[in-house]
């Protein structure tokens, strides 16, 4: 596949969540060194972190994600006939994610839930399969959750990853609608060739127990993954532009995945796009994963959205893991809901959660 | 259009500029572990550096084996950017 083209469906709303524990990676100087830590926050950009408690999953902040969102639109869980969850960090490697969260909503048994297993490109992906779902016809409404835990999965040992990464959650509606409306156009690419440069090598089960406890935490080359970075992304943003038969001054914002404002930079001279259409928001949340793309959408874009009331035309832009690389132009129209918010810790001892400013 | 070009003392002043370090201490016979900033976050302003000003890649192995600043002259003279 290269580009496809899909009409018949909208975005009605996208809710986001990060864990209430909330790090401050200039206070970790004492345990990484105070110019290692000053050095990534200034280099790659992220000064805060939110991170799941004990206990505290994708799920559970996916789960929370579209609970809220269900309640502001006012959809029934009975209406919902499709649920996908995009993770790289599943509750189990059985069952699969999307039904631990099927039975938490109590969505009907008519609802088919599947989980896809994929990393910093799995929002375009999830967007476009639950779009193919409600082209192909039979589903009017459907969930798209995107959450990852990247927390969970760093070595507190490895600073170049553990002073990185955060944690989201978020869930997306879509529903049916007539065609001949907005068009979307997605593009979804893979380089299997480049497995290694982003891996967790252990607890599968090509080696289900290692002898390196290391291999249970995520293993990243750097310089690997961001030749991989330069050389892909210019070219999705470009082909994407043509596909859809825009210039770059089409699109109102493009939402890139928060994978290190360095490289985000880079990006942005190298392929020309209007600094002041691509938010950033790793500062305040870091890099989490997939979900850093829906998280970006809803706290840069929520205000402007009710400020304007007009349809917004965003790229969303995703590439890392696999290798692979994605993006999607779609609408957020003027009665997208866009929500972000806390997610309390799980437990007894919880609090209620409540909304942040975006 | 032209490969753009670059003189062996601009060359020093882009890897002094990369690496964040004086120019006095960038010199070809430089080894790599005298430079601090040379480091994984240096490796990756070095590539930066090199993709955005002449569109060449280097890649991480090969960046991984870069142990002088003349390993660096060389790279360039290979891929035809250094003035001679």
């Amino acid at each position: 596949m290269s580009f496809s083209r899909l009409d018949g469906f909208r975005i009605a709303g996208v809710s986001t969540v990060v864990p209430a524990t909330q790090l401050d990676n200039l206070a970790l100087g004492d345990r990484y060194g105070a110019d290692d830590v000053r050095k990534v926050v200034s280099m790659a950009g992220v000064r805060h972190r939110h991170v799941v408690s004990d206990g505290q999953t994708s799920v559970d902040l996916c789960a929370d994600a579209a609970q809220r969102l269900l309640k502001a639109l006012d959809w029934d869980p009975e209406s919902v006939t499709g649920l996908i969850m995009v993770t790289q960090s599943p509750d189990h490697f059985l069952p699969s994610s999307a039904c631990v969260v099927h039975g938490r909503l109590g969505l009907s048994v008519g609802c088919a839930a599947f989980d896809v297993g994929l990393g910093c490109s799995g929002y375009p992906y999830g967007l476009y399969l639950a779009a193919t779902m409600l082209k192909g016809g039979g589903h009017q409404r459907i969930l798209m959750l995107n959450g990852d835990t990247p927390s969970r999965f760093t070595s507190p040992d490895d600073h170049a990853t553990t002073l990185l990464f955060g944690d989201a959650g978020s869930a997306t509606a879509l529903e049916a609608v007539a065609s001949g409306g907005f068009a979307s156009h997605f593009g979804l690419f893979s380089d299997g060739t480049g497995a290694e440069a982003l891996i967790m090598k252990g607890g599968g089960f090509r080696d289900r127990f290692p002898a390196d406890p290391r291999d249970l935490f995520v293993r990243m080359d750097g310089a690997g993954v961001f030749n991989f970075t330069i050389k892909r992304v210019p070219p999705l943003i470009q082909d994407t532009l043509a596909a859809a038969a825009l210039d770059v001054q089409d699109v109102d914002a493009y939402i890139f995945h928060q994978s290190n404002r360095f490289i985000m930079k880079h990006l942005i001279k190298k392929c020309g796009l209007p600094e002041d259409r691509v938010p950033f928001t790793l500062e305040d949340t870091g890099n989490c994963g997939g979900p850093s793309v829906p998280v970006t959408l809803t706290r840069a874009l929520a205000e402007r959205q009710r400020a304007q009331a007009q349809d917004l035309r965003v790229m969303l832009l995703g590439y890392g893991v696999g290798l692979s690389w994605a993006s999607a132009v779609v609408q957020v129209d003027a009665r997208t809901v866009l929500m972000h918010g806390l997610s309390a810790p799980v437990g007894p001892a919880a609090e209620p959660p409540h909304e942040i400013a975006p | 259009m032209s490969q753009p070009h670059i003189t062996l003392a601009e060359a020093l002043g882009m890897m002094a500029d990369a690496f964040n370090e004086p120019l006095a201490n960038v010199q070809p016979e430089t080894a790599r572990d005298s430079i601090p900033g040379w480091d994984s976050m240096g490796a990756l302003m070095l590539i930066a550096e090199l993709d955005e000003r002449f569109g060449i890649e280097l890649s991480a192995e090969a960046s991984r084996q870069m142990r002088s600043v003349q390993h660096v002259l060389d790279f360039l003279a290979q891929h035809g950017v250094l003035s001679a």
